[in-house]
């Protein structure tokens, strides 16, 4: 690879101390960092004007037994040209302290939790270090992802009681919610502080499902971790599967011919529109408007009989390999598709004017749940959310994957932030897709729908994938073992970035209106719990 | 108001258009049917997330959709586990889960059945043995009836639930 890497001069003549690792995947650098010298870079990038750099992904990698040492690397998303930057730091031999970013970069603070609680590293000058997917029954020294750690280890169970921020006061009390929700949702608690209606704070206490998703792709082979990639959320299962898909074929060296690349973005494209469609429902739902959410729920289960039409399975299980697709859709399943667009665009557009018209649903919707921008890029809020809040990032068009250099996409967005606004963001995204998917049916062309891999990554090699999916970015971190195996498999879903905002966005709000702003963000537990 | 009606009226009834599912794959057994008579015609159900992926949630929420519409056959979901008369379980029981899924069936009142809906729920399914996984529902909690898939489809959950509640001749 050899293209141009605009900003390696400007960073290493303003830090001379760090060195030019290995190139990663595409267009980005990978710097060796001092370990002291990491603050002051990451701020940096973070907040030079001429670079923005938003946190996209923290993670660490334990390399025994190929070193004694773990590994922390930094990706940062360059905002003015979205190119990537890899910072890692190593912490070899006994040493188990890293300096914590989180006092000057708030996008932080989960991961570097996450790292503490998952490799007993501990991030140094973080303001809260409480467990975060531990919950605090899990027996002290539990690190699931040190290689020390048995897989299928039983835990035991120890006293504990997770502490909640307290604010105290004259009228203020506490309102717990969850684990279990009162409708067909996931397991997440959330404890609201309230003095009479606003809420004046919110703190969520998740990871409830953690169901050690990474842990087990490390015991699988690269070429056959798909169906575990595509249940770490069953909602964003071509999402998740392609990303981790791209990735391994990256490490292979592995071309996906073109056919199968256009596939891939239908079916992307599919799982976005029957996800928005039902996103618009329940929010309507949420304001007691039944009506529509009656019709979105029809027009959603007309894509999933769809899906199961053209691929046997209502979400797109098992369609993705590595190297391609599993089954090449025919002609016939293509008119099929057109026939079910052609209905479902007029019918859309019809439940949309009459939902955007209804004034009282205006009301309940329109400065509800502001997230602002600032706020959102403080927490480096991307996806729908993010661009229903005037952060403009949309990977289809920003670092192209699958068929999207081919297939301009324009971006849906929105500034106001309130729940409104996502659900704008949604209806443009759904008209969008529904273009983007005749376009992808204009142009595909005919051939092969898979590539065998012939060679086997060498161990210790790592490599970097992002899909937008419907909720937004897709992370995966995949490093490859000895014999084809995976050392180690970083999952990130858009759900983890975004969950602490909501924290933002609810406050002032009334409870009651706090499962309309849920539903708004619609983030997964699954995804972020992993 | 008009455009709504026009809309209504243009759609028309779309109860029904599914195809429908074989046989459950697991058969009933006769002591659930027993256990099932006594809530007649009405099954409240409480429905409780252990870990699952998310995709058999989205197939129950699919159940109240137009489509399904199971409410035509007295099914509904109840927003407490006290009003419950059955419990739909989903995914493998997590550590954290663990103590949440044993409160609520203590909470159900008696007489309850328990559904294990999925894969994951029958037998922990890509998530057995992990470190975070205590075993699937039935090591927690009795299990009634077993739904296999993964997801199952909305058909084939309600073809179950009707199978469940059939009279035995
Ligand atoms: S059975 Fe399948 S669909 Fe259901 S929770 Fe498990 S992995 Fe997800």
């Amino acid at each position: 690879m050899t293209e141009a890497r605009p900003y390696d001069d400007l960073l290493k003549a303003t830090f001379p101390a760090i060195v030019q690792g290995d190139p990663v995947c595409g267009e980005s650098s990978h710097f060796q960092v001092p370990k002291d010298l990491l603050p002051a870079i990451t701020r940096y990038l973070h907040t030079q004007p001429n670079l923005r750099g938003r946190l996209t992904l923290i993670w660490a990698c334990d390399h025994r037994p190929v070193r004694d040492a773990y590994g922390l690397h930094y990706l940062f998303t360059l905002e003015v040209s979205h190119y990537w930057v890899v910072l890692s730091i190593e912490l070899s031999g006994n040493e188990r302290l890293f300096p914590s970013i989180t006092p000057h970069i708030h996008a932080a603070k989960w991961y570097e939790r996450e790292i503490r609680d998952m490799f007993g590293l501990i991030p140094q000058g973080h303001p809260d270090l409480r467990r975060l997917v531990r919950h605090e029954h899990w027996p002290k020294g539990m690190h699931p992802l040190r290689k020390e750690f048995p897989w299928d280890r039983v835990l035991g169970r120890q006293q504990g009681e997770h502490h909640f921020r307290r604010i105290e006061g004259e009228g203020v009390f506490e309102v717990p919610v969850g684990p279990i929700h009162a409708g067909i949702i996931e397991s997440g608690h959330f404890r609201f502080s309230v003095a009479g209606e606003p809420i004046m704070q919110l703190e969520l206490h998740h990871f409830w499902k953690h169901r050690g998703v990474e842990k087990l792709f490390e015991q699988q082979m690269l070429i056959g971790a798909v169906p575990l990639a595509e249940r770490v959320s069953g909602d964003t299962t071509v999402g998740h599967s392609l990303a981790y898909c791209q990735a391994v074929e990256t490490l292979l060296n592995l071309q996906v011919p073109r056919r199968a690349r256009y596939l891939r973005s239908l079916f992307l494209e599919l799982e976005r529109l029957y996800n928005h469609l039902g996103d618009i429902g329940a929010m309507c739902n949420d304001t007691a408007y039944a009506l529509a959410h009656a019709h979105c729920g029809r027009m959603k289960e007309r894509i999933m009989q769809l899906n199961d039409r053209l691929t046997g399975s209502r979400f797109l299980r098992d369609v993705l390999r590595v190297g391609g697709v599993t089954r090449d859709i025919e002609n016939r399943q293509l008119t099929d598709l057109v026939d079910e667009l052609n209905r479902i665009q007029p019918d859309f557009s019809e439940v949309g004017a009459i939902i955007f018209a209804n004034a009282s649903l205006t009301d309940r919707l329109e400065t509800t749940g502001i997230l602002n921008e600032q706020t959102a890029w403080d927490h480096a809020v991307m996806g729908v959310v993010g661009r229903a809040s005037g952060r403009d990032c949309d990977l289809r068009r920003d670092r192209p994957f699958a068929a999207y250099d081919e297939l301009p996409v324009a971006v849906a967005l929105y500034r106001y932030g309130d729940v409104r606004a996502r659900l704008r963001v949604r209806g443009d995204e759904i008209h969008e897709s529904i273009r983007l998917i005749r376009e992808i049916l204009g142009k595909i062309p005919d051939g092969p729908v898979a590539n065998e891999p012939s060679c086997s990554p060498n161990p210790g090699d790592w490599t970097l994938s992002a899909v937008e999916g419907w909720r937004g970015e897709i992370l995966y971190m995949v490093m490859a073992g000895e014999g084809g195996r995976i050392h180690r498999c970083k999952v990130r879903d858009p759900s983890f970035v975004n969950w602490p905002a909501i924290q933002w966005a609810a406050l002032g709000n009334i409870i009651p209106d706090f499962p309309l702003i849920n539903k708004s963000f619609n983030l997964s537990y699954a995804g972020n719990d992993l | 108001m008009f455009r709504i009606i026009k809309k209504s009226l243009k759609i028309g009834v779309v109860t029904g258009q599914y195809r429908r599912a074989e046989k459950p794959a697991l058969p009933i057994i006769q002591e659930a049917k027993d256990k099932t008579k006594l809530f007649k015609r009405s099954l409240a159900i409480r429905e409780v997330d252990t870990g699952s992926c998310n995709a058999c949630e989205m197939e129950m929420n699919a159940l109240l959709n137009p489509v399904y519409d199971a409410e035509r056959f007295g099914i509904h979901i109840a927003a407490s586990p006290r009003h419950a008369d059955a419990l739909v379980v989903t995914g493998p029981v997590t550590v954290n889960m663990e103590r949440a899924l044993k409160d609520v069936h203590k909470q159900t009142p008696d007489p309850k059945i328990v559904i294990a809906l999925g894969d994951c729920a029958i037998d922990c399914g890509m998530f057995k043995n992990s470190y975070a996984v205590t075993g699937p529902v039935e090591r927690h909690i009795p299990v009634d009836i077993r739904i296999p898939g993964c997801p199952p489809r909305p058909a084939e959950i309600l073809e179950a639930l009707s199978e469940l509640r059939k009279p035995t001749v």
